[in-house]
């Protein structure tokens, strides 16, 4: 179920149910009210008639009882019923016995023997009964006799003689056996009715008072208001279902937003940057806390970039102790870097061991050149001059010998000078550079100012020197065609420097074939972890060298 | 005429023996013994007192001529040593002159020259060859050792820093790098036991090293 029928669900629910209770009661209340009020009404309605008729009831006995003129008995008044039937003085329903049964109170009087009768005029009684103020449009009091007859005029059937209208209702019933009560039951007529009823009993006379009024007449103001309280609560579920979406979309909106900003990061893209309508504090915090999340997050993916470029000094700083993700993010770059770092330790000792055998093989040529081969042929000289008779031939052959020795000596030395381990990079390269000036129209200055005594120089580190003035020197004599060369070797208590210079052709650092020359030394630098540092143009190029020395020696 | 007591120290058994051969033709050189490397020759030195001359090798396993040549001296020995070896560069030629060589020659030196100088050292001179004198005088005269307290490199440098150059403008001139001339200046400053550069030309003119 979406956030937005639960929010409809859950306010129309309660509405409806606030206001469902609260008209029930009130209509409760106002029913039992208006049913009170009624009753009461028609209580002292039947109360005032009860005494009206007792009162016009006494008032005609009294009168008859002063003066007991009656008309003959009998005939005039319709009566058909003998003396003998009344022992005793009093007031009697006589309505059975009229002819035209008439509602007839009689008043008889029996003074010995003689019994005289008078009947309450039947039109007094009717006046009282159908005098109806606040008694509505279908309310009614009526008498009914104790043989359920009614004895006064029915308002609804006004053509009817009253005594042939049956009247056996549960107000007559109650009415008849005590004295009086108050009650809804249905009437003569079969429609309910909101009654009270109480007894008139005088002398030899048992009637039932009634007063009545239809329940339908009673109730139709009730109707009334259960209608507009039907419409009442139909306008309030409108308003608060229109309110309620309103509301709904108020609060469900930010939060669909924000679902659709997390479904699309969830999906890995951090970039996005739509703007919401933020319409309360709590929603505005909720996405300042998002676009935070978004920048760390994004921040997290660009570091993660870096890295992914290998480009290691990207930095990145956790966003909080529980930044989980920076964490294993650095953590990862450390590791990286710790792992380029042993790559790149292993490379350079790699190369190291590379160029030391390759160092190693060449001293061992050059010595097996120099101390091998050469004195066997020094050998050969001594026998060519014990054996060989002739002068001249002994001469040549002793020339071709020296030649070869001379050769062997040039091809020893360009391997590896043994001046280089005997006497260190100092005097190898003087000596090395001597031979070069006297070879070429180059002139070359050394300035050796190495310690020549106690030099800290690790035998590696004068063989890569010697090699890269090798290199320096080769490289200008083939492609810079210069005229003077400087080179100064200082050593300190540091480190050493080698600084080249010449005023040939130079070359473009950019675009210069970095044939074996450049590249061989800066290999042999790195190898030293030193640095290098050149610069060309015409008629100046220099190089800089820099190796640093280490008081223990690692090699 | 007294015959010339010899022993040839080499680690190269053909070239002893074709070197003993050669010399056997000389009636006034008596080849005592050869041995195989510097070792083995100071254990025959110290039981033989009567040695004259020694044709020593440099390049010898266990003890090499350089180490011979000092032991020699030490032991206070009259031979005379000879070098001779398959190095013919200035620096070799001037270590051996300067540790008590006698001579020192190529091993592809000729019969002739050989006999001579075996004679001449015998007879308790030194001798050097033109050829050789040269190449050792060549590397000599580049090894200027300063006796002063600043290098040679050092007193330019200060020279050039009391003229008021800049740092840069005398790596230039110096053909150095700008890191060289900032560690002799520092050095500098060190040695003369001064604080800063303007201090350092104070006392540099007042002991007359400008």
């Amino acid at each position: 179920m979406s956030l937005r029928s639960l929010i409809l669900l859950i306010i129309n629910g309660l509405v409806f149910l606030v206001v469902v209770i609260l008209s029930i009661t009130f209509y409760n209340q106002f029913s039992h009210v208006i049913d009170d009020r009624i009753l009461q009404q028609l209580n002292s309605i039947k109360t005032l008639k009860k005494i009206q008729i007792e009162n016009l009831i006494q008032t005609e006995w009294h009168n008859f009882s002063e003066n007991p003129t009656s008309t003959c008995f009998g005939d005039s008044l319709n009566i058909s019923m003998s003396k003998k039937q009344f022992p005793v003085s009093g007031i009697y329903d006589l309505t059975k016995y009229h002819k035209q049964n008439k509602t007839s109170i009689g008043l008889v009087l029996v003074d010995s023997n003689q019994i005289k009768l008078n009947v309450i005029p039947y039109d007094k009684i009717k006046s009282i009964l159908l005098e109806r103020t606040g008694m509505g449009n279908t309310g009614e009091s009526y008498l009914v006799g104790d043989d359920y007859n009614m004895r006064s005029q029915s308002r609804f059937f006004p053509k009817k003689t009253p005594f042939s209208i049956l009247v056996k209702t549960e107000g007559v019933l109650n009415g008849l056996s005590s004295e009086s009560g108050r009650g809804i039951y249905k009437d003569y007529r079969g429609i309910d009715v909101y009654g009270v009823y109480s007894t008139v009993n005088l002398s030899n006379l048992k009637l039932v008072i009634l007063s009545e009024i239809d329940k339908s007449e009673v109730k139709a103001p009730l109707e009334a208001l259960k209608s507009r309280l039907l419409g009442l609560i139909g306008i309030i579920m409108l308003v608060a279902i229109v309110l309620s979406l309103f509301l709904s979309r108020i609060i469900a909106n930010p939060i669909i937003n924000m679902k659709n900003s997390l479904k699309i990061m969830a999906d890995g893209d951090y970039t996005q940057t739509n703007e919401f309508v933020k319409n309360s504090n709590e929603i505005k915090e909720m996405f300042l806390a998002l676009d935070n999340l978004k920048k760390s997050l994004q921040g997290a993916v660009n570091f993660s970039n870096e890295i992914g470029e290998m480009n290691l000094n990207a930095l990145y700083l956790p966003k909080s102790n529980s930044d989980l993700l920076g964490k294993s993010l650095i953590k990862m770059r450390n590791k990286l870097i710790e792992f380029r770092n042993n790559e790149n330790k292993h490379r350079i000792n790699t190369k190291r061991q590379l160029v030391d055998g390759l160092e190693n093989e060449r001293r061992r040529l050059s010595r097996e050149l120099h101390d091998g081969i050469g004195p066997l042929l020094t050998s050969l000289k001594f026998y060519i001059e014990n054996n060989i008779e002739s002068k001249t031939q002994q001469q040549e052959m002793k020339t071709i010998v020296d030649n070869t020795i001379s050769e062997i000596r040039l091809m020893s030395n360009a391997l590896m000078p043994s001046t280089l381990d005997d006497f260190g990079i100092g005097a190898a390269l003087t000596n090395f550079i001597e031979s070069i000036n006297k070879s070429s129209s180059i002139h070359i200055d050394f300035e050796d100012l190495t310690n020549k005594n106690n030099t800290k120089l690790t035998k590696n580190q004068e063989i890569n020197i010697f090699r890269i003035s090798q290199e320096l020197i080769n490289n200008a004599l083939k492609h810079g065609n210069p005229k003077n060369i400087k080179i100064t070797l200082s050593e300190f208590d540091d480190f050493i420097s080698l600084f080249y210079f010449d005023d040939g052709n130079g070359f473009n650092l950019d675009t210069v074939k970095l044939g074996s020359g450049i590249i061989n030394m800066k290999e042999r630098v790195e190898i030293c972890k030193g640095e290098i540092q050149i610069t060309s143009k015409s008629g100046n190029t220099t190089f800089e060298i820099e190796l640093p020395i280490e008081d223990h020696e690692d090699h | 005429m007294k015959t010339i007591k010899l022993i040839i120290a080499d680690d190269h058994e053909l070239f002893r023996n074709g070197l003993k051969e050669l010399l056997k033709k000389y009636s006034d050189i008596d080849v005592v013994d050869c041995v195989a490397d510097g070792k083995e020759f100071i254990d025959v030195l110290k039981n033989n007192s009567e040695l004259d001359v020694v044709l020593l090798d440099i390049t010898m396993p266990n003890m090499d001529g350089f180490e011979v040549l000092n032991e020699i001296k030490s032991l206070n020995k009259s031979v005379k040593p000879i070098i001779i070896s398959m190095h013919d560069e200035g620096n070799y030629i001037a270590k051996c002159a300067k540790n008590g060589a006698y001579s020192y020659l190529l091993k592809n030196t000729d019969q002739d020259e050989l006999i001579k100088i075996i004679r001449i050292v015998s007879g308790g001179k030194k001798y050097f060859s033109p050829k050789i004198s040269e190449k050792m005088i060549n590397y000599m005269s580049e090894q200027t050792v300063s006796e002063h307290i600043l290098s040679k490199k050092e007193q330019e440098v200060l020279e050039l820093l009391s003229k008021g150059l800049t740092t840069k403008e005398i790596a230039l001139k110096l053909f150095v790098s700008s890191r060289t001339i900032e560690t002799h200046r520092a050095n500098i400053i060190k040695k003369l036991e001064v604080k800063n550069t303007a201090e350092l030309i104070k006392k540099a003119s007042k002991i007359n090293l400008i």
